[in-house]
């Protein structure tokens, strides 16, 4: 057993070194999805303000008066958007790479670390979008912003923990990135992305206090728009993402060199 | 010094039907088959016993039907399965040949391609630049090399392929099949190289149908059948085509 963690952490090791690899291929993956458009990656910011507008136009009024609802639905949606693509992506990881892992003895971590930085990448466009958004609707910069960043990070030093355990799911349960892709969706209705939890209980108030998706929204929506520090969801998300690397790092070590007799 | 020894190697692993929601096949194996029940799980094994030993200059070609182990015991040389029983030690840089798009971005140019490969294998740019014109002057892509990879014919592919493994200088290579792609001129020039190859006291595992070829470029055979050594030719004129 011990053994196999120090192979797996080899592994993460070796695969950490080759960052010029992984790079590359991240850059490569996301030109490739946009070679023959005009507008190239740039679609991945359009797509953001595209949903980020409608969401403001058909929501703000009748879901909530808040008077910062464009930037709540701006922070929300590019949180989740991030959150999305790394579990949709993540759960079929290793059957995309399945020539690569079967044909190469490259480190599998390097397949994570380059799907963390193709969904980084990725949510770059979005940020822009986002910020566009803030300025434009008057949400003044402030130390508080620092929190936020804080929590972004906290996301990013998570993603390639969710994203091996996403692979592993993906690769040993293929019914999984249906079950996974639909389960995002309806989740993108039952977190607090675009609606507002005003404490009234209920329904909402359940899928307000028991989604861990909220927190990882909250830790960086809530410094932005009310300049407090939300140290509770801080510390539930450090901790989902401590369960979530101790949880990697054991499947990473048990199933490394099975993994490519199931694809 | 390069060598290989591979030593009473045995790889058996579970057939992990992945976890699904459709209907299980519950069809029995045959009789003729590697593959065990074990309880409620099968195992199939790939390699049974397997020993060898190879040293400097040795061209070693493997041999057998289809399903017999030769793909696997490449694998296992290369390190992408781990052997489940038995030693297996090897002295040298490795490279393989394993599929001519294995490794390879379909959309990706000729060059781009080059320069992937490199980053895979370890080089740094100022090394990749010192090898991008050689290795295009190898493959006699020409112009081709600034078009995407997927506008290639599969010898086109396969030049590609060949220029980059062997422009990695690698002390042993392994290679399956993937060398009856390409015109006859460039196999020539391909077979040439690997002589040279194995002339730098280096080690090629070639596995192949192709028997006339085996004879032409190995020195010694190796005869796998369900998994195990069926022969071992030490002297390539005992082999019989």
């Amino acid at each position: 057993m011990l053994q196999k963690f120090d192979d797996g952490l080899s592994d993460m090791r070796a695969g950490i070194g080759m960052w010029r690899v992984w790079v590359a291929l991240a850059g490569e993956d996301i030109s490739d999805q946009h070679r023959r458009t005009t507008l190239g990656p740039l679609w991945l910011l359009i797509n953001y303000l595209a949903f980020a507008g409608t969401f403001v136009f058909v929501f703000r009024h009748g879901d909530s008066g808040a008077t910062n609802y464009a930037a709540y639905v701006a922070i929300g949606l590019f949180v989740w958007f991030y959150l999305m693509e790394t579990v949709n992506q993540g759960v079929s990881l290793f059957l995309r790479e399945e020539s690569f892992i079967k044909g190469t003895t490259l480190p599998l971590s390097v397949y994570i670390m380059r799907l963390a930085t193709q969904v980084t990448i990725r949510a770059i466009y979005a940020f822009a979008g986002c910020l566009a958004i803030l300025l434009v609707s008057g949400v003044d910069l402030s130390p508080a912003w620092g929190w936020s960043a804080l929590g972004i990070i906290v996301i990013v030093v998570t993603t390639p923990a969710v994203i091996i355990l996403c692979a592993f799911l993906g690769a040993y349960l293929p019914d999984s990135q249906f079950i996974v892709s639909n389960l995002m969706r309806l989740g993108m209705f039952l977190t607090p992305v675009f609606w507002m939890y005003e404490g009234a209980g209920g329904v909402r108030g359940a899928f307000y206090f028991w989604n861990p998706f909220t927190y990882f929204l909250e830790i960086v929506r809530a410094p932005i728009l009310t300049g407090e520090v939300p140290i509770c969801a801080l510390a539930l998300c450090l901790g989902i993402g401590l369960a979530a690397w101790v949880l990697a790092l054991i499947l990473f070590a048990w199933f490394r060199r099975d993994v490519v007799f199931v694809l | 010094m390069v060598s290989i020894t591979v030593d009473n190697l045995s790889l058996v692993y579970r057939l992990r039907q992945p976890w699904s929601l459709s209907r299980l096949d519950r069809r029995l194996p045959g009789k003729q088959t590697r593959i065990s029940a074990k309880g409620r799980h099968s195992f199939v094994t790939a390699l049974d016993g397997v020993s060898l030993s190879l040293k400097s200059g040795d061209r070693l070609g493997l041999v057998g039907t289809n399903g017999t182990g030769k793909t696997t015991l490449l694998k296992v040389l290369y390190g992408i399965y781990e052997p489940t029983g038995g030693r297996v030690a090897i002295e040298g840089r490795v490279d393989a040949l394993f599929n001519i798009n294995i490794g390879f971005r379909r959309e990706a140019t000729g060059r781009r391609n080059i320069e992937l490969r490199g980053l895979i294998n370890g080089w740094s740019w100022q090394e990749i630049e010192e090898h991008m014109q050689s290795i295009i002057d190898f493959s006699e892509l020409g112009d081709f090399i600034d078009l995407p990879l997927k506008t290639y014919s599969q010898g086109m592919a396969a030049r590609l392929a060949f220029s980059v493994a062997v422009a990695l200088e690698p002390e042993i290579l392994l290679m399956d099949e993937w060398i009856g792609a390409g015109d006859q001129k460039f196999q020539e020039k391909a077979g040439m190289r690997m002589d040279e190859l194995a002339e730098k006291a280096g080690i090629i595992v070639l596995a192949s149908h192709n028997n006339s070829l085996l004879k032409r470029t190995c020195n010694k055979i190796l005869k796998l059948e369900g998994g195990r050594v069926a022969a071992f030719y030490d002297n390539i004129d005992d082999f019989e085509e």
